[in-house]
């Protein structure tokens, strides 16, 4: 197979996020999402994404293409190359989002208080036509969900290929949650169908707010900088501040769950044993490839991006890093370290580290260990650093610093100091 | 009361309805779940033997367990416990003979005295045909777990534990149930998740070699499991009725319900050797304690300090007590739904007002009143477009059934909100090489008119 990498694109690809006209239900395959509602009269604060759902193809460390299935970014109705026809836009969207499966998937970020429609149209699997599975978006850590948006097959709805369904949340309590689909949850997520998500929080623009004690994130900390200044949670006292931010999601593949399944074999689930050792979907040292990595379709060879998210960290002298940590890989707990300046866990589970008495519970650790389904968000301070100092993040679980057959790479990526 | 009338939606329920009734007289718990089922007293009597307990892909697996009657039991009795009263086990030694000496170990609590058997290297043992017994005091209320602390390496894989639940000597000021003696542990409703695992090779070679002299060679090769088991059993039984005669071994279910603005405990044990991230999905929980050890504020005393999580990262032998609620705030649209058909009252304001909204949590319509009124956002896809699972009520509003297919829906009977709890090491949502199954459930919030036990 031949897999190349395109070392020129930027790096973290966010996804666009904006607000568009879009008439409904005309197809089965249609965008849900409103100019302006009664929350958000002028528009600002409707925040619309439309996901696909279905496979692709991504490249290891080592070389080796993995056939997974996952999300991509489907562009909305009036964004740069969408057919101008809303007729035309069902073809387009299949046609964009089949065999475009991005590992990790593709990166939502929020801001509290968003009015945030999520529309997922599943596209099937095109390498595997046999497959006729449905797909959800559950949205992992979401407070006081609602079963009918939570994405889990068995308690709700999920939606077949050829569809769409169009989530809808009120985006409230900041902090670092992670997406995935829950339709037959072993297979899909082994298979790659993860993503990073967070809220950013209200107390980012402070300044825009009236004064209010009752409302977290409306006061603004001494020492705000009005459109400058961000933070991790509405923490009152500017204790969450960060200069640059960076998502790490921790993963894992196991290539014999997924070649089986490429390969139309009864799938491994009592032998899953994953090789592949991952951050936001590459082993070491592709983390660090500051560019977008695409991988060939089996179908017609045309390159893809494949595994659009660096997890390169760069930072000045004296500044502060907030690490989204996020674990989704679904065999074992992880331990993440860094050999550089320590940690200091401010929240987990996206909540600030704070006790009912409105104490910090902050702690610093060269060391943090997480299982499927956990976050935490640390923040490392580069003051007394040096510029061209490398430190590194890795996994302390030191079998798990491999690709496969490949010893030294996996878990692990770079914090540069420029 | 809100004035919530099921089935408005379709007629062609009540058909549903019919078929669903034998179901859910398999799957809804017929005695108190509100309680933690399990043994009460100062004084019991447990057994070790043998037996055979089921998992969903239809193996029969070798194992022996602690009970009260002598029939093998997975896991053993909940022994519930009051804080400060002393408490006696005795406990008899009926697995065969080549399973050697059988003893238990209380993690947590203060062993007073260990009488009769023969002495161990942790504790005073049972031999084969004789017993023992233990005394202690438990003085810390909170939850706690038992175990075989003869060989246990072999002996608690094979089933040979326990959990304890230690209730504070009086309620905390302003609640009749609380997990310790403070008032932001008070609850409504508890329930036990007991996280283990079998690794098949380990209980086959028992098996082997349970009619022999013994002892029990298993060897000592990669631990592997091969099922994930939640209160002794593997999804879809999880839900099955407590104390069903189809599984004579494995009495206890995992079932957990309540009505929005409830509080529900959730005590989770770690009883086997792995560790397992449990995620409560619909919302967080706040941590309370571990290993029967409350949390509290340095500063203040009366204020909570353990983490919001909507992960709980269980280890073996460690406890958590956590208390999860639900009350569907900022959801951004009204629960109940909108319109003539769904009316309802939330602070005595009707859906249909000219202004239904209004502030606070009404506890007795259970609803988040500023969302009241107001219709939800989307427009759901047409139901060819769609899949749906067994839980799902049929409309996304709570306590409201929707026309389904036939053959759709049907788990879930009042039509409650259900959500997945299940280890995230979603590895473990299978029964061997078979998914779905393993350490899962689904709680179920139900609508405020519907009686839970």
């Amino acid at each position: 197979m031949n897999i190349t990498r395109n070392g020129l694109v930027g790096t973290a690809v966010l996804m666009l996020i904006t607000s568009l006209p879009v008439s409904a239900q005309d197809s089965s395959i249609n965008v849900q999402c409103p100019e302006t509602t009664t929350l958000h009269p002028t528009g600002d604060g409707i925040k619309c994404v439309h996901l696909s759902g279905g496979d692709g193809m991504v490249t290891m460390a080592d070389g080796y293409p993995q056939y997974i299935f996952s999300f991509a970014n489907i562009p909305l109705p009036g964004e740069p190359g969408v057919p101008a026809d809303p007729a035309d836009y069902p073809g387009y969207a299949m046609e964009t989002g089949m065999l475009a499966a991005n590992a990790p998937a593709p990166t939502i970020v929020v801001d509290e208080d968003d009015e945030v429609y999520l529309t997922l149209t599943n596209v099937g699997m095109a390498i595997r036509p046999d497959l006729f599975d449905p797909h959800t978006v559950h949205w992992h850590g979401f407070p006081q969900a609602a079963s009918i948006f939570d994405g889990v097959p068995d308690a709700s709805i999920s939606v077949n290929m050829g569809a769409s369904l169009t989530y809808f949340y009120l985006a409230k309590d900041a902090g670092t949650y992670m997406y995935h689909c829950h339709v037959e949850a072993t297979e899909h997520m082994q298979m790659g169908m993860l993503g990073n998500l967070w809220v950013r929080p209200r107390q980012n623009k402070c300044d825009t707010l009236t004064d209010d004690a009752a409302v977290p994130g409306s006061v603004c900390p001494a020492g705000h900088v009005n459109d400058e200044t961000e933070y991790a949670y509405n923490d009152g006292d500017g204790s969450t501040a960060y200069d640059v931010e960076f998502p790490l999601q921790i993963g894992s593949f196991d290539p014999d769950y997924h070649d089986a399944s490429f390969e139309v074999q009864p799938l491994p689930f009592a032998a899953m044993k994953d090789r592949y050792f991952m951050l936001n979907g590459r082993g070491y040292p592709d983390t660090i490839d500051p560019g977008v990595i695409q991988t060939a379709d089996p179908l017609d060879g045309t390159l893809r991006n494949s595994q659009p998210v660096s997890s390169l960290i760069e930072a000045g002298v004296g500044e502060r890093i907030l690490l989204r940590v996020s674990n989704l890989n679904v065999t074992i707990f992880n331990t993440l370290a860094t050999n550089g300046p320590p940690m200091q866990v401010i929240g987990l589970d996206a909540r600030l580290l704070r006790d009912g008495a409105g104490e910090n519970m902050y702690y610093k650790t060269n060391s943090l260990t997480l299982g499927g389904g956990q976050s935490a968000d640390v923040i490392i301070d580069t003051t007394g650093l040096n510029v061209g100092d490398t430190f590194f993040v890795y996994t302390t679980n030191l079998d798990r610093l491999a690709n496969d057959a490949e010893n030294f790479g996996g878990m692990m990526t770079e914090i540069h100091i420029n | 009361m809100t004035n919530f009338e099921h089935n408005k939606f379709s007629a062609g329920t009540a058909r549903i309805f019919l078929s669903i009734a034998m179901i859910a007289a398999y799957l809804l718990p017929g005695s108190a779940s509100a309680e933690i089922d399990g043994v009460t007293g100062t004084s019991f009597d447990l057994t070790a033997s043998e037996g055979y307990i089921s998992v969903a892909d239809g193996a029969s697996v070798y194992s022996w367990g602690y009970s009260t009657d002598g029939t093998m039991q997975l896991p053993g009795p909940t022994l519930i416990l009051t804080q400060g009263v002393p408490v006696e086990i005795t406990l008899s030694n009926a697995l065969p003979a080549a399973a050697g000496n059988v003893s238990i170990v209380f993690p947590g609590q203060v062993l007073e005295t260990a009488t009769g058997g023969v002495p161990g290297l942790l504790t005073q043992e049972a031999p084969n045909g004789g017993s023992v017994t233990y005394t202690f005091t438990p003085n810390v209320p909170g939850t706690y777990e038992y175990h075989s602390g003869t060989r246990p390496d072999l002996q608690v894989e094979m089933g040979l534990y326990g959990a304890i639940v230690v209730q504070p000597a009086a309620a905390a000021a302003g609640c009749t149930q609380s997990a310790y003696a403070h008032s932001e542990t008070c609850f409504d409703r508890e329930y036990l998740f007991l996280l283990s695992e079998i690794d098949l090779q380990v209980h086959q070679a028992a098996e082997d070699q349970s009619s022999g002299p013994g002892p029990i060679d298993v060897g000592t090769g990669e631990f592997k499991s091969n099922y994930w088991l939640l209160n002794g059993r593997a999804a879809p039984d999880t839900m099955a009725a407590a104390g069903t005669g189809v599984l004579p071994s494995q009495p206890y279910n995992s079932l957990p319900r309540m009505h929005p603005g409830e509080k529900l405990l959730l005590r989770v044990v770690g009883a086997g050797r792995e560790m397992h991230p449990f995620h409560t999905h619909g919302n967080h929980v706040q941590v309370l304690a571990r290993d029967g050890r409350l949390i509290v504020s340095k500063t203040d005393p009366d204020k909570l300090a353990g983490p919001l999580l909507f992960t709980i990262p269980s280890v073996p032998g460690g406890t958590y007590d956590a208390i999860f609620e639900w009350t569907g705030k900022d959801l951004g649209w009204d629960m109940y739904g909108t319109g003539a058909a769904r009316e309802h009252s939330c602070n005595g304001v009707s859906v249909n007002a000219e202004t239904p909204s209004s502030a606070g949590f009404d506890p007795v319509s259970s609803e988040y009143c500023p969302d009241h009124g107001k219709e939800i956002p989307v427009t759901l896809p047409s139901l060819s477009s769609l899949a749906f699972g067994g839980f799902y009520g049929g409309s996304p509003y709570l306590g409201a059934m929707g026309s389904l297919p036939p053959g759709e829906g049907g788990l879930n009977p009042e039509a409650g909100f259900a959500y997945m709890w299940h280890s995230h090491t979603e590895k473990e949502l299978v029964n061997n090489d078979v998914f779905p199954g393993g350490m899962m459930t689904m709680l179920i919030i139900e609508a405020p008119g519907v009686t839970i036990p």
